[in-house]
């Protein structure tokens, strides 16, 4: 058990890093895009909410392989040379930009209304208010669902790596390496430990997070 | 934008049997969901049961199944499967499946895909219940014992049916969510929407295997993209509905404090 990972130590460690930068790219993609989406969705105009509710609805109803190969396979086809870090950034981020906009939205909406108002009625517009009044207390509130999300981001990243070749993540790292061992059970259980030790880390740090910032209500 | 909207590039959806092709294909990721639906809500709830169970050795090693098969990637978990499914086991599916399951479910490829789905689902679904009926007040389990009832009865009339209730919008975005994970196993060789898409944007055009019209991967990717987001849109709207129907009924509203676990 413990021989295969020393002997494929170097391999597990450059798998699991491939993976952790790719969620840590794909997490900012998703936290700008989630809370432009978010502002867009309580934004006082209309058709800018509608697009918004648009916007969220196809992203959180579509396979993310359904996006990975229409951000690389298609996009390629369609002539424009994008990488499959690119690809893969840009598909994992704006799926998960969805589920973050509607975190943000929920958490905006546990913001009290008398705070607008208080907000609006010393002159400040609304993009004002937003920004500085709303969209930090509805970050307060949501760290535990935004903990949440970026640990179904590990578990997506993954999906990643098995549709794009060219991006070596942790288990397709396994999957080499059960390819030239055949020992299944082993490759497995190490890429495993690899995906729990990125998630308790993230566990750990949105505790921490939790902790400082939360606002309970 | 002009190589996304040019007409060129859609006249294969119009032409021959592609587009049925692609139709039949997603009727097995239907078919995978519901099954796979079915039985992840049976062993997710079995499994929150034994989490709450008063015995503590069974709650914690139903505990402890929960949180590794729902912290490990499903992708993960399918691949493993595949790779490692003794031979027994599979030609027992092949030789004892039964006759009334469709015949996309009734192959051994399709085994590893739809045990991971169950695995991995069923442990997300457990944790969503059990937190539906921690969330409930203890005023209503004691009531209820004090009135007489056993624990099977407490459970049964009592606690289960009001903590599931508030639980049923998490539910059924987790629902949504194993239909998308459907597709995962094209990555195992099962020939679904996913499949069935780059297989089509391979042949078509092709002169040796049929046709002069194209069909390029990006636009077929759309196509099944939009069969996705139709069928989840629906299954949500038909929710809602019950919801509103269920909740008129019984003059209960899903308390808006209760933490969703949000997923991905």
């Amino acid at each position: 058990m413990l021989d295969l990972l020393t002997d494929n130590l170097d391999a597990f460690v450059s798998g699991l890093w491939v993976t952790t930068r790719l969620v840590g790219a794909s997490f900012v993609v998703a936290l700008v895009l989630g809370t432009v989406v978010a502002a867009l969705r309580v934004s006082p105009s209309v058709a800018l909410a509608r697009l918004g509710g648009v916007y969220v609805e196809i992203f959180r109803n579509i396979p993310l392989l359904v996006l990975l190969f229409i951000a690389f396979a298609g996009v390629r086809r369609g002539g424009i040379d994008i990488t499959a870090w690119t690809a893969g950034i840009l598909s994992l981020g704006v799926y998960t930009s969805a589920y973050v906009a509607e975190a943000l939205r929920s958490g905006v909406a546990a913001v009290s209304r008398g705070q607008v108002e208080a907000s609006l009625s010393l002159g400040f517009t609304f993009a004002q208010t937003l920004r500085r009044v709303v969209l930090p207390q509805a970050f307060q509130t949501v760290i535990q669902p935004l903990g949440s999300i970026t640990i179904a981001m590990v578990k997506n990243s993954a999906i990643v790596g098995a549709s794009l070749l060219a991006l070596p993540d942790l288990l397709k790292e396994a999957r080499i390496i059960n390819s030239n061992t055949f020992q299944t059970t082993e490759s497995f259980f190490w890429a495993a430990v690899g995906y729990l030790l990125l998630t308790v880390t993230i566990t750990i740090v949105f505790r921490v997070l939790e902790a400082r910032y939360a606002v309970r209500r | 934008m002009g190589y996304l909207f040019d007409p060129a590039n859609w006249e294969w959806v119009i032409t021959g049997n592609n587009a049925r092709f692609l139709v039949e294909g997603f009727l097995v990721n239907v078919q995978i969901a519901l099954v796979s639906m079915v039985l992840a809500l049976a062993l997710g709830l079995t499994l929150a049961l034994l989490s709450l169970s008063r015995i503590a050795p069974v709650r914690v090693g139903a505990k402890l199944w929960i949180d590794v098969f729902r912290n490990l990637p499903l992708i993960f978990l399918i691949l493993y499967l595949a790779l490692s499914l003794p031979e027994s086991v599979r030609s027992f599916w092949v030789d004892n499946a039964p006759g009334f399951l469709p015949e996309a479910m009734r192959s051994q490829l399709v085994l590893a895909g739809v045990l991971g789905l169950v695995l991995y689902n069923s442990a997300v679904l457990a944790e969503i219940m059990r937190a539906g009926v921690l969330s409930l007040d203890r005023g209503q389990r004691e009531a209820a014992a004090a009135l007489g009832l056993s624990y099977s009865q407490q459970m049964r009339q009592v606690v289960l049916p009001q903590g599931l209730r508030r639980m049923v919008p998490a539910t059924v975005s987790q629902l949504v969510t194993l239909t998308k994970d459907t597709t995962l196993v094209s990555i195992i060789a099962i020939q679904e929407a996913v499949r069935s898409g780059r297989i089509l944007s391979q042949t078509a055009g092709n002169p040796f295997v049929g046709g002069d019209v194209t069909a390029p991967i990006l636009q077929v990717m759309i196509f099944v993209g939009v069969l996705f987001i139709a069928f989840n849109l629906a299954l949500s709207r038909l929710s809602r509905r019950l919801e509103t129907r269920e909740s008129r009924r019984t003059a209960t509203r899903a308390p808006s404090t209760v933490e969703q676990p949000a997923a991905a």
